[in-house]
Formats: structure tokens, C-alpha cells, sequence
């Protein structure tokens, strides 16, 4: 298990800057979330980190070692693709122990990693089969199994959970979090889903056109964000974002609240007309007009409310956040 | 089924059979004419035999020559077919996944071969042969029509091997698998159809070949069966019997080698699907 240290990184492709200049720590064992929109960068940083790509400016260091040269084989680390990449012409079996064969590792060794690697993930019965007999669950694991036997200082996992449905994103979500805690590995994982990123990480790294917004523990980007950006790409619903007298007055251009932060009430606030209504089982989502602007509110448990139905809004001050005319915070 | 729809599947039905007559006539006629005798060919070419006469059949087959033509044009195709598929896989293989300085103008200029008729270039080649010392020996043949193949074949396989996904180069990659490993234990498995394909396609074109062997080869013992049809013909100049007979026996390789290779042609030509 290592740090990851990256310094001063451009990576340019022809005339297209994609990271202008980055620098980041990876802390040993843990689990850092790379997240952003598409075409932020991030794919490009972790390909950088495993080697895949070769940065045009900067150095990478893993375990103190510089790797910026190195092929990827070499760097210790093992990495988890978006659509497994398993080799289908060999069992599952010979996909896990692919890159132990290759490094000539003693067979009693092998079959030994293997099978542990097997036990943690749960995949003794399906050793001999391959990959197009499996789910799309199974095919994953049998990814992670692969990148497991290696013994890696850093797991990279690019977006893994993408091409699985809801149910099982949620399932292998839970695993992903028990291996981190079983392995107690270096972990950088990319996603563009905040919801992974909030549930997984010890440390998110929010990333916005190949540049670092903030990087912080899940709470503190939900509690202090440094950027707009950050405020409104992390917690779903968006953050209410107001510009006006509501912000100016105190001495901001923008003033946000998240919507689980405003309440209805009977007097005071400020008045509302309800747009529309998002009933999802356990909370209510209520999209409303206001004299202030448009906004969103989340309420507990079932409320039904019609269109055009008059409503009072009042916010929690504890948790308001001012930004200033460049979108940065204030306070 | 309405009146319309019938009419138009037996119009279809009607067209279908009338193409097939076309295509299967022919091969009817050089089937059973090995078994009918001068006269009933002339005046039944397309009926069944009155008597079903062995003897051209088994006189070709006890002829120690026709095998001789035979093995010759088996040598020959199958040692082409090997040649073209090695090479031609490295180089697809070489486009396919890397970007080098050139490569753009290289694959264009391997691609005016197919542009290239065979004909236009007997002299030169003819040459080029004899000055290799090459003239007169399998090698002969062999060589140009791999050469003659590569064009097509490159393409072929390049096309293929551009569907495989580049995760499945990356995954292997950060296994420590490099490129010429790669190459063996990963692009020619995972290619068995397009493999089948362009080996059936060679094999098939070289079977046939009629030209570079007429030009290149002296010796007797060396003609492969067009040749050796030729040189039948010559002596039997009105017995088209037996020359039906001897076409028959000398389809039947290229047909058990395409009903092997079938199992592997799955869509082959359209690029097949690789999912990881």
C-alpha cells in the first residue's frame, strides 16, 4: 500500500490542453474518488497514474518511487475498467491468473492467490466458465479478483459501476466499500456519480476542465464548498442558487441553500407557487416559484400538493453559503 | 394468405428457382457427365445416366499423375494460405495498433494492389521470378500469390482487428502483456472468424489459379491440376467425359476445405463482434 504523489501534471493532446497543471497527494489506504463531469479529465489523470498514458509535463510517484517513465506492469498497481475487459477466450480462472502466469510465478503460488482472491469475491463456483456464460455482477468481480491476485499498492477503478443497473450498483457499491476496509488498500476511483463518490470516498476530488476544485473529506464538500461548481455537483437535489438582494444584502453575489435546508411554513418566509411535485416513496421533491427566484425544497415522508398551490418557505440560516461574483466562497 | 401475397411468393419462388437452375445446371452437367458416355452426353446433357459408367471416374483416380496434380495444388495453396495469413495478420495487426509516422501512406499503397490486375503484370513478374532462380519450383507460385493476396487480406484483417476493444490491449498491457504477446495469445484467437475467412478465400483463389502456374512452371511434375486438366484435354480432345470426371474430383478439396473452415466464418467479412 502507498501514496500517491502527483506533481505539477499537463497532459496535452496535440493543441488540446486537458489538465493544464495538476497536483495531488493520494494518501496510503485511502479511498480517493476522482469526480467531475464528462470530459473533465479525470479518466485521463487515472490512465496517467496507471501508466496507460504518458503525461506531457510533471512526475508521478508511487511509494516514493518515481514511476512518470515506467510501463504500467511496473508500477504496482492493477487497474478495474469501466467495461471489465475480461479476455473472453479464457476462463475466469486463467483471466485472474493471466499476469501471475506471465510473471512466472510458481503454480502452487498462483493457484494459492487465486483462490483466496476467489473466496473474498465469491467466485469458486464460476472459476472454470467464461466470461459471456456470467452476469454483468459476476464480470466485474472477476475484474476485481484480477487486479486483487496482483497484490498492487494502488487499485484503480475506472468507473466500474457504470455499465451495471441500479439494484446492483448499490450491492457492489457495499462490496467495493467492505474490500477497501478487508484489503485496507490505496484506492483511486473515478466516477461521474456524486452518489458514489459521497458513499465510498475518505477523500473526493472534485475536478472541473482538467483543473482541481476542491478536495476534501464528503462532508466538508457538502458542508463547505469552495466553488459553485462544487456546491451544486455535489448533493442531490442541486443547491439553490439565488443572485439579488437576498445575496447582496449579505455581502455576496450568490447565495445558496440546499433544498433539504428550506421548510415550509405557516407565516413568514417568503412566498411560493408550487411548479411541480416529485413524489419518491420516503421524501417529497417540490419544484417552486418564488418572489426570490426558483427553487427547490425536499420534505420528509409523502405531502401531496397541487399546481399552483400558494406556499410560505423559510431556510435554515445555520446552513446557508455565500459566493462571490467568481463563484468562489466567502466565509 | 390473400391472393396478392400468394402471387408474389410464387413470382419470388418462380425467380429463385430460375437463378438456382443457372448456378446449379452447370454443376449438374459436370457431375453426372463424368458418368454418362460420349454419345449420352451429347444428347442428354442434363438427365441422369441411362447407365452409370464408373470407368472414367476410376481410371482418373488409379492415374498416379492426377494425384501428382493434386498434391501439387494442395502444396501450393496451403503453404500460400499460411504464408498469407502470418503476414498479413502481423501487418494488419501493426495498423491496427500503432500509430507510426507513415502509416497512413503504407496502408494506402498496399491497398493499390487490389487495384491491380494480375495480367497487366505477368511479364514483370516473369522476370522477377527467373532472375530470383526461383523459375520452374513451387515456390514460384507460391510466392506471388501470397503477394498478390496480401492487399486484400490486410484489409481484412485490419478492419477485424480494429473491432477488438482497446480495453482488452490496456487490461493485458497493465498485466504485463506487451505487444507481441499480445499478438499470439490474444489479436489471432480471439480471430478465428476473419482467419477462416481470408484462409478459405486464399485457398479457394490459389485451387484456381490457372495463370502464374501456366507461366512460371515447366516441369511436368509440378502442374497443379488446372495445368494437368490442360494437358488432359490435349489428349483427349473430344472426351469431355472424362475431363467432366476430373473436374469433379479436383472441386471436391476446395469444398471439404470450405465446409471446415465454415465453423469459423461467422460473419467474418462483416467484422463479427468482440464483447469482453
Amino acid at each position: 500500500m502507498a501514496e500517491v504523489q502527483l506533481s505539477a501534471l499537463n497532459k496535452t493532446f496535440g493543441a488540446v490542453e486537458i489538465i493544464p497543471q495538476l497536483t495531488l497527494t493520494i494518501p496510503d489506504g485511502s479511498f480517493t474518488v476522482l469526480v467531475g463531469p464528462s470530459g473533465c479529465g479525470k479518466s485521463t489523470l487515472l490512465r496517467m497514474i496507471a501508466g496507460l498514458e504518458t503525461p506531457t509535463r510533471g512526475s508521478i510517484h508511487i511509494g516514493g518511487r518515481d514511476v512518470t517513465g515506467s510501463e504500467p506492469s511496473e508500477r504496482g498497481i492493477s487497474m478495474v475498467f469501466q467495461s471489465y475487459a475480461l479476455f473472453p477466450h479464457m476462463t475466469v480462472r486463467q483471466n485472474i491468473d493471466f499476469g501471475l502466469r506471465l510473471a512466472k510465478v510458481p503454480a502452487v503460488e498462483r493457484d494459492a492467490r487465486v483462490a483466496k482472491a476467489a473466496d473474498i469475491l465469491h467466485l469458486q463456483p464460476l472459476l472454470d466458465r467464461k466470461p459471456a456464460a456470467l452476469s454483468g455482477g459476476q464480470r466485474q468481480r472477476v475484474a476485481i479478483g484480477r487486479s486483487i491476485v496482483r497484490n498492487p499498492e494502488v487499485f484503480l477503478f475506472d468507473e466500474p459501476l457504470s455499465n451495471l443497473d441500479a439494484a446492483l450498483r448499490t450491492q457492489m457499491r457495499v462490496e467495493l466499500a467492505e474490500l477497501h476496509k478487508r484489503l485496507a488498500a490505496t484506492m483511486v476511483y473515478v466516477t461521474h456519480d456524486q452518489v458514489e463518490a459521497m458513499t465510498l470516498a475518505d477523500q473526493i476530488v472534485v475536478m472541473n476542465a482538467g483543473r482541481i476544485e476542491q478536495v476534501g473529506s464528503p462532508e466538508e464538500l457538502y458542508r463547505h464548498p469552495q466553488t459553485i461548481f462544487v456546491a451544486t455537483f455535489i448533493g442531490s437535489p442541486k443547491m439553490n442558487l439565488l443572485t439579488g438582494p437576498i445575496a447582496e444584502e449579505r455581502g455576496a453575489t450568490t447565495y445558496g441553500i440546499r433544498p433539504e435546508h428550506l421548510s415550509l411554513t405557516e407565516e413568514g418566509g417568503w412566498s411560493a407557487q408550487v411548479k411541480f411535485t416529485e413524489y419518491l416513496g420516503n421524501e417529497t421533491i417540490l419544484y417552486l416559484t418564488s418572489e426570490l427566484g426558483e427553487l427547490t425544497l425536499r420534505i420528509n415522508g409523502n405531502q401531496r400538493f397541487g399546481t399552483g398551490d400558494s406556499v410560505r418557505v423559510k431556510a435554515d440560516k445555520v446552513h446557508e453559503h455565500l459566493f462571490d461574483g467568481k463563484g468562489r466562497r466567502i466565509g | 394468405m390473400n391472393m396478392s401475397a400468394f402471387f408474389a411468393g410464387l413470382g419470388r419462388a418462380v425467380v429463385l428457382m430460375l437463378v438456382s437452375a443457372f448456378v446449379l445446371g452447370p454443376m449438374l452437367v459436370t457431375i453426372l457427365g463424368g458418368f454418362k458416355s460420349a454419345g449420352e452426353l451429347r444428347t442428354n446433357p442434363f438427365g441422369f445416366p441411362q447407365n452409370w459408367q464408373t470407368e472414367f471416374f476410376s481410371s482418373i483416380l488409379s492415374d498416379a499423375t492426377f494425384w501428382r496434380f493434386l498434391g501439387n495444388s494442395l502444396f501450393i495453396s496451403l503453404v500460400s494460405v499460411v504464408l498469407t495469413l502470418i503476414v498479413a495478420a502481423a501487418a494488419a495487426y501493426v495498423f491496427a495498433q500503432i500509430r507510426f509516422f507513415g502509416a497512413r501512406w503504407l496502408q494506402a499503397y498496399l491497398l493499390l494492389g487490389l487495384v491491380f490486375p494480375f495480367a497487366t503484370a505477368i511479364l514483370p513478374l516473369f522476370i522477377k521470378v527467373r532472375d530470383l532462380g526461383l523459375l520452374d519450383s513451387y515456390w514460384a507460385v507460391i510466392l506471388p500469390q501470397t503477394a498478390f493476396g496480401l492487399s486484400l487480406s490486410i484489409l481484412l484483417f485490419k478492419t477485424f482487428f480494429e473491432q477488438l476493444p482497446k480495453e482488452l490491449f490496456e487490461a493485458a498491457w497493465v498485466e504485463g502483456c506487451g505487444y507481441v504477446r499480445f499478438f499470439w495469445r490474444f489479436t489471432l484467437p480471439l480471430s478465428t472468424p476473419i482467419l477462416a475467412t481470408v484462409g478459405t478465400f486464399v485457398f479457394v483463389s490459389s485451387w484456381n489459379n490457372f495463370l502464374l502456374p501456366l507461366v512460371v512452371l515447366n516441369s511436368r511434375e509440378l502442374y497443379t491440376w488446372p495445368l494437368g486438366m490442360m494437358q488432359f484435354r490435349g489428349e483427349y480432345v473430344v472426351e469431355w467425359n472424362r475431363t467432366l470426371a476430373f473436374i469433379t474430383l479436383t472441386i471436391l478439396p476446395s469444398v471439404a476445405f470450405f465446409l471446415a473452415a465454415q465453423k469459423y466464418i461467422v460473419a467474418g467479412l462483416t467484422g463479427g463482434a468482440v464483447k469482453g
